[in-house]
C-alpha cells in the first residue's frame, strides 16, 4: 500500500517535472507571427553569446536559461519567447533571402516595365557570375526562365502574404485568382501549399501549381 | 547658316542697358501709382502662398500621423461604445494568412484635474515592435518610472511633482510613479501631452484586470490584401469595431475638404482681385501714355523697342511682388507660425492640439504662384502698348 503511494508520488513528480520545461504545443503562425520576434529582441538587447549547438534537449537549454540567468531576469512567457527562438530560429540557422529591393530606374528584364511602381511582385534570377535580372511579375520570370534555363544560380519570388523572399524552386503558385499583377493576370507565389490553397480558396483560384509543374504554354495563356 | 541663327538668337536676348534705363525711370516717374501696385499684387501672392503652405504641411502632417498608425485596428465594443479586449485574442487573429503580426496596445487618457489637461498614457513592452517609431526607441524605465514630454513635465512641475507624479485609479486609490525622465518629441506627434510607460504600469493605472488591453494593432505585410483580411477579422469578432489605414486617411481627408473649400474662396477672390487689375490694364492706355509711345516712335524707336521697354517694365514690377510675397509668406508661415490664418485651419474637434507647422519646400505651389502672376502682368503691360506701337506716329499723337 505504502510502496504504492510512494511509485505514484514519484510517477506524478516525474510528470510535472517533465512538463515543466517540456516543448510547448504552440501553432507555427502564433510561433512565427509572435513568439519568434519577441524571443529575437531579447535576445539581441540582453543576451551575450549563447552556443545552442551545447544543449542536447529544448528542456536542458530552458533550465540553463533560467538558473544561470545568462539573459537576466525574465518573466514566463519572456522566457519561453526567448528559447523557443533559440531553440527552433537559432539553432538551425537557415538560409535567409536579402528582401528584393529595386531602385527608381530598375525596368523588367521581359516587358521593360518600371520595377518601383509594384514592389510586391517583384522577382529576381541571380547568375552565378553576378550577373541578376529582375522581373516585374512571375510571368516575366518564367518567359525570361523557359528561354534560358541553364547555368541559373538561384530564382528568387516574393511569397503573396509575408512579402518574405523564397526560392522560387520551392514555392506554389495560384493560376486565376481575383488578384492582378502589374500585367494583369499572374501566377501568385507562395512559400508552402497550405497559404496557397488558403489564397486560392479565398480568390477565387483555379488551381495550385508547383514550380516544376508550370508549363511554357500555361504562361503564354495568361496573356502577354 | 546655323551660325548665323545662333548670333540671332544671342542678339534678340541681349538686354538693352539703354532702354533698361528708359523703363527704370519710366516707373519711377510714376512712382506712387507703381508702388501701390507692387504691394497690392505682393499681398495677393502672399496672402495665397501662405494659405497654400498652411495647408500643404498640414497635409504632410496629417500624412506623417497616419504613416505611424497600425494597419488594422480592432477595438473592442460593448453598447457600441468602446471597450476593452483580451490579450488572448490575439492568438486567433494570428493565424489568418497574411497577417504579420498582432500587437496588443495598452494606452489612454488621463484627465488631470489641477491644470484640467488630459495627457495620453502609452504603454510600451520593451521586446514587441509598435508602429509608433517613439515606442520603439530604446529606453531606460522601469516597472515604477515613466517618460514625460516637455510639456507634461512644465505642467508638473507648475503643480510641483517634481521627481513623482500621484495617478489617482478609479478605485480611489493613488498610484506614485516617479518621472524618470523627459522626451523629445519631433513634430510629427499628434498629442504633446505624453507619458509613456511600461505596459503593466499602465494597465494598473487604467485599472485592467489580467488580460485586458485597450486594442490590437494588427500589421499586414501586403498592403493589397489589408482589406481583404479586415473583413476576415470582422467575421471573427463581429461586434468589435475594426479601422483601416485607408479608412482613416479618408475621415482626415473629409475633414480636411470641408476646409478646401473655404481655401477654395480664398483663391478665387484673390484671384478675381489680380484679374481686375489685369483688365484695368488691358483695356487701354490713357492719352498720356498713347502720347509717350507716338513721341518714342517719331523719334526713330522702332515697335520693338517699344516692347522691350514695356517688358522690362513688366517684369520688374511683376518679379518684384512676386519675390516679395513669397519672402512675407514665407516669413510669416514659418517663422511668425501663421497667427490668425492658422486658426481657421483648425477646426473645433481639435484634431492637432498646439500645431506647430513643419517647414516644407512646396516647389508646385511656387511655380503654380509664378506662372499664374508674372507672365500674366508682363503680357497685360506689353500687349496694350503692342496695339498703339503698331499704328503711325502721327494717328497715335492725334
Amino acid at each position: 500500500m505504502f510502496t504504492n503511494k510512494i511509485f505514484k508520488l514519484f510517477f506524478l513528480s516525474a510528470l510535472f517535472c517533465a512538463s515543466l520545461f517540456s516543448y510547448p504545443q504552440i501553432s507555427q503562425d502564433i510561433k512565427d507571427k509572435k513568439i519568434y520576434p519577441i524571443g529575437e529582441k531579447i535576445y539581441k538587447s540582453k543576451c551575450s553569446n549563447i552556443d545552442t549547438a551545447k544543449f542536447k534537449t529544448y528542456d536542458a537549454l530552458v533550465s540553463s536559461l533560467e538558473s544561470k540567468k545568462s539573459c537576466g531576469d525574465l518573466n514566463k512567457n519572456h522566457l519561453q519567447a526567448l528559447s523557443l527562438y533559440l531553440w527552433d530560429v537559432k539553432r538551425h540557422n537557415s538560409k535567409i533571402y536579402p528582401k528584393l529591393t529595386v531602385t527608381n530606374k530598375d525596368k523588367c528584364q521581359v516587358c521593360g516595365m518600371f520595377l518601383h511602381h509594384y514592389p510586391t511582385w517583384v522577382s529576381r534570377i541571380n547568375y552565378p557570375n553576378g550577373e541578376t535580372y529582375n522581373f516585374d511579375g512571375m510571368k516575366c520570370m518564367f518567359k525570361f526562365y523557359f528561354n534560358n534555363k541553364e547555368g541559373i544560380k538561384d530564382i528568387l519570388v516574393q511569397d503573396y502574404y509575408t512579402l518574405k523572399t523564397i526560392n522560387a524552386r520551392d514555392a506554389y503558385f495560384v493560376v486565376g485568382s481575383d488578384v492582378y499583377g502589374p500585367m494583369g493576370h499572374e501566377l501568385v507565389p507562395f512559400k508552402d501549399k497550405k497559404s496557397a490553397t488558403t489564397f486560392s480558396l479565398e480568390h477565387k483560384g483555379k488551381k495550385v501549381y508547383s514550380f516544376d509543374e508550370v508549363t511554357e504554354h500555361m504562361v503564354r495563356s495568361l496573356g502577354m | 547658316m546655323k551660325l548665323q541663327n545662333i548670333w540671332f538668337v544671342v542678339l534678340a536676348c541681349k538686354v538693352n542697358l539703354y532702354i533698361l534705363e528708359y523703363s527704370i525711370k519710366y516707373i519711377f516717374r510714376d512712382k506712387y501709382k507703381n508702388i501701390f501696385i507692387v504691394i497690392v499684387m505682393s499681398l495677393l501672392v502672399a496672402l495665397l502662398a501662405a494659405t497654400l503652405f498652411i495647408s500643404n504641411s498640414m497635409k504632410a502632417k496629417y500624412n506623417s500621423i497616419i504613416d505611424n498608425y497600425p494597419d488594422i485596428v480592432i477595438t473592442n465594443q460593448k453598447a457600441l461604445r468602446d471597450s476593452t479586449i483580451d490579450e488572448n485574442e490575439i492568438d486567433k487573429v494570428l493565424t489568418l494568412k497574411g497577417v504579420t503580426s498582432v500587437v496588443a496596445r495598452v494606452w489612454g487618457h488621463y484627465y488631470f484635474l489641477n491644470a484640467d489637461k488630459k495627457f495620453l498614457i502609452l504603454g510600451r513592452d520593451e521586446f514587441e515592435t509598435y508602429f509608433n517609431p517613439l515606442l520603439n526607441q530604446k529606453m531606460n524605465i522601469n516597472k515604477e518610472s515613466m517618460l514625460v514630454s516637455k510639456d507634461v513635465k512644465k505642467i508638473l512641475n507648475d503643480n510641483y511633482y517634481k521627481k513623482y507624479f500621484n495617478f489617482i485609479k478609479s478605485d480611489g486609490m493613488i498610484e506614485k510613479v516617479k518621472i524618470q525622465n523627459t522626451l523629445d518629441l519631433d513634430t510629427s506627434v499628434k498629442n504633446p501631452l505624453l507619458i509613456i510607460m511600461n505596459k503593466d504600469l499602465a494597465k494598473n493605472i487604467f485599472q485592467y484586470k489580467n488580460s485586458e488591453v485597450t486594442d490590437l494593432a494588427v500589421s499586414v505585410a501586403n498592403k493589397n490584401e489589408i482589406a481583404f483580411i479586415a473583413t476576415k477579422i470582422k467575421i471573427l469578432f463581429p461586434n468589435a469595431r475594426i479601422t483601416i489605414k485607408d479608412d482613416l486617411r479618408v475621415h482626415y481627408e473629409n475633414i480636411y475638404n470641408l476646409r478646401s473649400g473655404f481655401f477654395l474662396t480664398i483663391f478665387i477672390i484673390t484671384f478675381f482681385t489680380f484679374f481686375i487689375i489685369i483688365y484695368d490694364k488691358v483695356s487701354g492706355l490713357n492719352s498720356e501714355q498713347r502720347q509717350e509711345i507716338g513721341i518714342l516712335k517719331a523719334l526713330g524707336w522702332r515697335v520693338s523697342d517699344v516692347l522691350n521697354a514695356k517688358l522690362y517694365e513688366g517684369s520688374i514690377i511683376s518679379l518684384l511682388s512676386y519675390i516679395l510675397g513669397i519672402s512675407f509668406a514665407l516669413i510669416y508661415v514659418y517663422v511668425f507660425n501663421a497667427p490668425y490664418l492658422k486658426d481657421m485651419f483648425l477646426n473645433n474637434y481639435n484634431l492637432l492640439p498646439d500645431f506647430k507647422i513643419a517647414f516644407t519646400m512646396d516647389y508646385e505651389t511656387l511655380a503654380l504662384l509664378f506662372f499664374l502672376s508674372v507672365p500674366i502682368y508682363i503680357a497685360a503691360t506689353i500687349i496694350p502698348s503692342w496695339r498703339v506701337a503698331t499704328l503711325e506716329a502721327d494717328e497715335v499723337m492725334r
